[in-house]
């Protein structure tokens, strides 16, 4: 007999998450994810300024609180025709970065790491063995014996206060935590340093975009002017500190993200290399423009789609295209007027709530009907996985050098095979590996941001189109970008210098979403099925694999 | 005897009212345009070698504080001074009012009649405009001083403070206030043509009344 | 613990031999009690239960950017997050037993912190544990101490509560009574000031003072404007004209690229984000309002004065006065016009003499 267990609240997530699985024999064998929590964002839209609407959108998330942002004025720059200077581009290019670093650390150590990291055995570690393995791994100066064994100290304060606050209440002692406790020591210090860490590299978003989380943007280019003989505006002091922040982000990701992932995966490389790799196809719309958004050629993240986890053949995504990517609702909690199988590109797409699910308090969902507040998108009827993983693969298979470099140094240093890249811990180390090269980036887009300044192009913001009297009556536009959950886009319509219609399809819709109307499963559902439960009580191996994709529900509805 | 009464309805508070508010709304109405819409009138100054907004907004406060006394002065005077300036000619409860307001109405749109019906103080449907009117100063008094108490050390203006949050925060006062100027401006328009247009079909010196006080009506005596 | 058990008549020496007890019980070696001791002596620290609703998690994210104190120290030194979905370890079933756990263990004595609105058009519109929002509040709210809650959201419904409210997302204070709220306002909240509410509570073990709106003196009792370092241009009438012309440059007030900082409370100007380092204003970009009531329907943000509903987003107040005018200027003359046609009839005809008004 299959056993139901349900896990709600997710936690350690953004957002209202609920998964429910069919176990048996202890395994999966089958999963519904439901996102429990609507807003309706896209509907309070309709009517309103459209060079307003990055700010909407952008409380769609306060995780990934800069992308929404970032693909509503991308969106409305399409529809208007509108060119952003390229000093615009270079600082929105740093934001991005900014985000991302500040993203994946936390996702890691914060939200992630629980998963794999036994904080009570951590208790039980040699501080002198900690450190000597800190040491082997890195040339991170906080790593000697005196610190581990403070830290250990306090935590062991911690622990006999009888209160133990977030950690209360974990899976600790289970059977899957496989690390040593002088590697869980080591986690648990940066844990901390981690904590303390992000809130400095968000600093470059509260320098050019005024705070964080939430940094402002605008439609044109970028509210911060440049001049570099005022102390009011983007000048060598605050390019400055750009400069010190992203220096020291890079030596954080390079010596304490990327070490840590790489031990931790060392000591789970066999099991959960082989497990959670669900989909079999991938998209990304790509990003960090070199040459304008729309010269998708000179994108760091390059643009395409994998399909059957064949890395020979990357294929183009036109997202333009009235039948490639739609939304079904047949399991979602909204109706189309054109009837519950029928799928709509964006522009067409409607946002009507219908509530059919079962009266709160309840113990289980009607998953035979709609149960989820996500709409399914599919590509051209395909469901497809999104996200770091989907990133990596695409630039590994486009044949760029950068990507092919980082995987073959992370297969070897795992000694895995390629394979092991379709997993739970491929998609957590694939973040960890463009985390990388994101940090790498931060430092070319700054250098050609100063290169630019120095050569007199003080440009930030272009004012030719501002003038709601100089747009067309109707005019459709789409923004692409790569949210750090993977491939987000916004389509907008907008009529009479208002928005008509304004959808998102974003990363955790792709993947959280339920299932089709053909039934086919989206990522996480996919990906659950085969899991070991060792105990159903403690789903922690369910935890690893929902997390692996950084979750993001509040994004997923908005 | 004469056909022509002189009769003294405008004492001197009442005029003095009239004239000072009037001035303080031009200066109001000046100011306040541009506090709302303020021109560019420098480039590439410094803030140390100016004032002039600051100037500008000094003047609506100043005028504003004018314009609030000025105006308890003329709630005084409604209970103080002669029949044609008491409260009750500006609350239209009487049936009478109602008729005459309908005459009013027949004169001055419909243009049906052009003789003059013996309202010697306002008509009725001056009244009940300037009762109108009056509601309007005291919101736009109310607003402004709500805003000024965020500004301002002062006890006065703290006393209005309790106003704004009712009206849904500085925001909706601002708007509020900023839309009674427009009102003010229209009634201003409105009034003086409809003072010269009365005097022009009624012939009884009511232009020059706020002025010199006194009207001229038929005798019936 | 130890209070309650001196209280009771008992002496230290009894503690101590119930410490004693209580580590044979557990099965601890003697140092083991010497801990035990510590830990029943020491205060224990301040419950706290985060409830999330309809929100971005943002005023978590802004909340774990504090600087002074770090986040770290909160977690670890000041208070027990007992219950929140984004950081706690324990996730379903373990994670409602948390919040239940310190909701009768210390009834009466922990914190509740909201983030995020509450639907009230259908209450499942948001529901943790097959359970909604509303009733998860409410049942929270018995035992608490006191309701912090957390930005634009928990305070006034923020975006999800932007018309038209599809959700009928409703703030806390309009379904909480009998319990003191501080409602800390911002979209988010600046971390420090969120810190700071805490470190207030903690410190001076009190509640901080608030305004009319419940929001905390401290912090929200001044004007954007009237702490922003722009000033200075404004009084002068030096504004940007438009962004990134050479006043943007120079750093002018922002005024009228729709700046809502002369009606907003908050204090970035002083406090400024993310330790000190800038602020909306500072970075270029107008204060939006973000932590006023029914800021997102005060729109459009890059106008001075909000549009008129039905007239277009160009359209302000101003416009309508004028076209009003022009209206009312064109009615007049027409009257004035008539009157004079009717008036020479009137005398053609003999209704009226002209020389009677020489009388
Ligand atoms: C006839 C009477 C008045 C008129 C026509 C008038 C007009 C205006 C206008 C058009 C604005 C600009 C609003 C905007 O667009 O932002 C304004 C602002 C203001 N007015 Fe008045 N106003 C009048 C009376 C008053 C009074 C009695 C006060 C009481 C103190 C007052 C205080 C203010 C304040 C505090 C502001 C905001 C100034 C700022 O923040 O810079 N006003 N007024
Ligand atoms: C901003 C401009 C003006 C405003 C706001 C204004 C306002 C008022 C108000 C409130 C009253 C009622 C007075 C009372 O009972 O205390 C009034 C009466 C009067 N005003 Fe004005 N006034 C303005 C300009 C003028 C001008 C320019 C004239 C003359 C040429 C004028 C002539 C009169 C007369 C004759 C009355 C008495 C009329 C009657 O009772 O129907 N006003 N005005
Ligand atoms: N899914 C998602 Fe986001 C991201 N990354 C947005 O586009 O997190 Ni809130
Ligand atoms: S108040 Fe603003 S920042 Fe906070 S949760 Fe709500 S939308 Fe997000
Ligand atoms: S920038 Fe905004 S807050 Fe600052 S002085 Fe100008 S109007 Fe006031
Ligand atoms: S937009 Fe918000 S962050 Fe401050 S400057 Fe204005 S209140
Ligand atoms: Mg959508």
């Amino acid at each position: 007999m299959a056993k139901r267990i349900v896990i709600d609240p997710v936690t350690r997530i953004e957002g209202h998450l609920r998964v429910e699985v069919e176990i048996r024999d202890g395994h999966i064998i089958d999963a519904y994810s439901s996102g429990t929590m609507v807003r309706g964002i896209e509907k309070i839209l309709k009517g309103r300024d459209p060079r307003d609407a990055w700010a909407f959108t952008e409380r769609v998330c306060g995780v990934c609180t800069t992308v929404h942002a970032l693909a509503s004025v991308r969106s409305v720059e399409d529809a208007l025709g509108i060119v952003v200077p390229p000093n615009a581009e270079m600082i929105r290019n740093l934001m991005f970065c900014t985000q991302y670093m500040h993203d994946h650390v936390v996702h890691f150590y914060h939200l992630h790491a629980l998963d794999w990291v036994d904080v009570v055995s951590a208790l039980k570690a040699d501080p002198a063995e900690t450190s000597r393995i800190a040491m082997s791994i890195s040339h991170w100066p906080k790593s000697s014996t005196g610190y581990f064994s403070d830290l250990q100290k306090r935590l062991t304060r911690f622990v006999e206060s009888g209160q133990l606050g977030i950690f209360q209440n974990g899976y600790w002692g289970h059977k899957a935590y496989k690390l040593p406790p002088e590697v869980n020591l080591l986690a648990v210090a940066h844990y901390l340093e981690a904590l303390e860490w992000q809130k400095e590299i968000v600093k470059v978003h509260t320098i050019l975009g005024g705070k964080n989380p939430h940094p402002n943007y605008l439609v044109g280019g970028v509210p911060c002017a440049i001049n570099i003989d005022e102390e009011n505006a983007l000048n060598s002091e605050r390019l400055a500190k750009i400069g010190t922040l992203l220096k020291e982000a890079q030596t954080f990701v390079e010596q304490v993200y990327i070490p840590d992932l790489l031990a931790v995966a060392s000591f789970y490389k066999n099991e959960w290399g082989a497990i959670g790799g669900g989909l079999e196809n991938y998209l990304a719309y790509g990003d960090l423009p070199l040459n304008g958004i729309r010269d998708a050629t000179m994108f760091k993240f390059p643009r395409g789609i994998i399909m059957n986890r064949n890395l020979s053949e990357v294929l183009e995504v036109d997202a333009t295209s009235a039948d490639e990517i739609q939304e079904f609702i047949a399991h979602s909690w909204y109706e189309y007027p054109d009837g519950n199988e029928a799928g709509k590109h964006p522009w067409e797409g409607e946002t009507m709530f219908n509530y059919t699910g079962p009266e709160p308090p309840y113990e289980q969902l009607n998953v035979e009907g709609k149960y989820s507040w996500l709409k399914t998108p599919r590509w051209k009827g395909n469901p497809m996985e999104v996200g770091p993983l989907a990133r990596m693969l695409v630039g590994f298979a486009s044949g760029k050098d950068e990507f092919r470099e980082v995987v073959t140094f992370a297969l070897k240093k795992l000694d895995v095979p390629v394979e092991a890249l379709f997993s739970t811990l491929g998609r957590t180390a694939a973040r960890g590996l463009e985390t990388k090269l994101i940090a790498g980036w931060a430092q070319e887009f700054y250098d050609q941001l100063l290169n630019n300044i120095r050569t007199g192009d003080h440009r930030t913001f272009n004012h030719e189109k501002w003038d709601p009297r100089l747009w067309p009556d109707e005019a459709k536009g789409v923004g692409l970008s790569e949210a750090p959950r993977g491939a987000l886009a916004h389509w907008i319509r907008i009529k009479d210098s208002l928005i008509d219609n304004y959808q998102m399809v974003v990363p955790s819709t792709w993947n959280a979403s339920p299932r089709d109307p053909k039934g086919q499963r989206s990522a996480y559902e996919a990906s659950l099925l085969g899991t070991p439960v060792d105990d159903p009580e403690k789903p922690l191996e369910i935890l690893r694999t929902i997390h692996s994709f950084d979750p993001c529900i509040a994004c997923a509805v908005h | 005897m004469d056909k022509i009464k002189r009769i003294y309805v405008w004492e001197i508070p009442v005029r003095f009212y009239h004239w000072l508010n009037m001035f303080c709304i031009i200066v109001l109405v000046i100011t306040g345009y541009f506090i709302g819409s303020p021109p560019a009138i420098q480039h590439g100054a410094e803030a140390y070698f100016n004032y002039w907004f600051g100037i500008n907004r000094f003047i609506h406060f100043l005028f504003a504080y004018i314009f609030f006394f000025n105006f308890l002065l003329r709630i005084y005077w409604a209970f103080a001074g002669n029949e044609f300036s008491r409260w009750n000619n500006f609350l239209p409860l009487k049936k009478s009012q109602w008729k005459e307001v309908i005459e009013v109405l027949k004169v001055d749109i419909l243009q049906l009649r052009t003789w003059s019906f013996e309202s010697r103080g306002h008509n009725a449907l001056a009244s009940a405009t300037y009762f109108i009117m009056f509601l309007a100063f005291l919101l736009q008094c109310l607003t402004g001083f709500g805003m000024y108490a965020a500004m301002s050390t002062s006890w006065f203006p703290r006393l209005f403070a309790w106003f704004i949050p009712l009206v849904g925060g500085d925001m909706a006062a601002r708007h509020i206030h900023h839309i009674l100027m427009w009102v003010f401006i229209l009634f201003a328009i409105v009034h003086v043509y409809l003072v010269y247009y009365h005097d022009y079909v009624e012939r009884t010196g009511e232009a020059s009344s706020m002025i010199s006080g006194w009207k001229f009506v038929n005798n019936k005596d | 613990m130890y209070e309650e058990i001196i209280e009771k008549g008992y002496s230290r020496r009894d503690f101590l031999r119930f410490c004693g007890m209580m580590g044979a019980f557990l099965g601890l070696e003697y140092s083991g009690v010497g801990q035990i001791v510590k830990a029943m002596e020491t205060k224990t620290r301040i419950p706290v239960i985060w409830l999330h609703f309809q929100e971005c998690t943002c005023c978590s994210e802004s909340f774990i950017r504090s600087s002074h104190p770090i986040v770290a120290d909160i977690l670890l030194d000041k208070v027990s997050l007992d219950y929140t979905e984004t950081l706690m370890a324990a996730a379903g079933y373990q994670a409602e037993e948390n919040l239940h756990n310190t909701m009768e263990k210390y009834k009466g004595e922990y914190l509740l912190m909201v983030e995020g609105s509450i639907p009230v058009k259908n209450k499942a519109y948001c529901c943790i544990g097959g359970r909604t929002a509303y009733d998860i509040l409410k049942e929270a709210v018995e035992g608490a101490k006191g309701i912090i809650a957390w930005g634009n959201c928990a305070v006034s419904g923020c975006v999800q509560g932007a018309s038209p409210n599809p959700t009928g997302a409703t703030p806390v204070h309009k379904l909480v009574r009998g319990k003191p709220i501080i409602n800390v306002q911002g979209c988010p909240p600046i971390a420090e000031v969120m810190a700071g509410v805490v470190v207030y509570l903690l410190t001076f073990d009190r509640f901080p003072e608030l305004d009319g709106l419940g929001r905390p003196k401290a912090f929200f009792s001044r004007r954007v404007h009237d702490t922003c370092y722009r000033r200075p241009n404004f009084d002068a009438g030096l504004f940007v004209e438009t962004f990134d012309d050479e006043n943007a440059r120079k750093g002018y007030c922002l005024y009228k690229m729709g700046c809502r900082g002369p009606v907003t409370y908050n204090s970035c100007g002083v406090i400024r984000w993310n330790n000190g380092t800038s602020f909306p204003i500072q970075s270029g970009h107008p204060c939006i309002g973000c932590s006023e009531a029914n800021f997102w329907d005060n729109g459009p943000f890059y106008k001075h004065l909000a549009s008129f509903p039905g007239f277009g987003i160009e359209t302000t107040a101003d416009d309508i006065g004028l076209a009003v005018g022009a209206v009312t200027v064109a009615g007049i003359a027409a009257h004035a016009i008539a009157t004079n046609i009717r008036k020479r009839k009137m005398i053609r005809e003999g209704i009226i003499h002209p020389e009677e008004d020489n009388d």
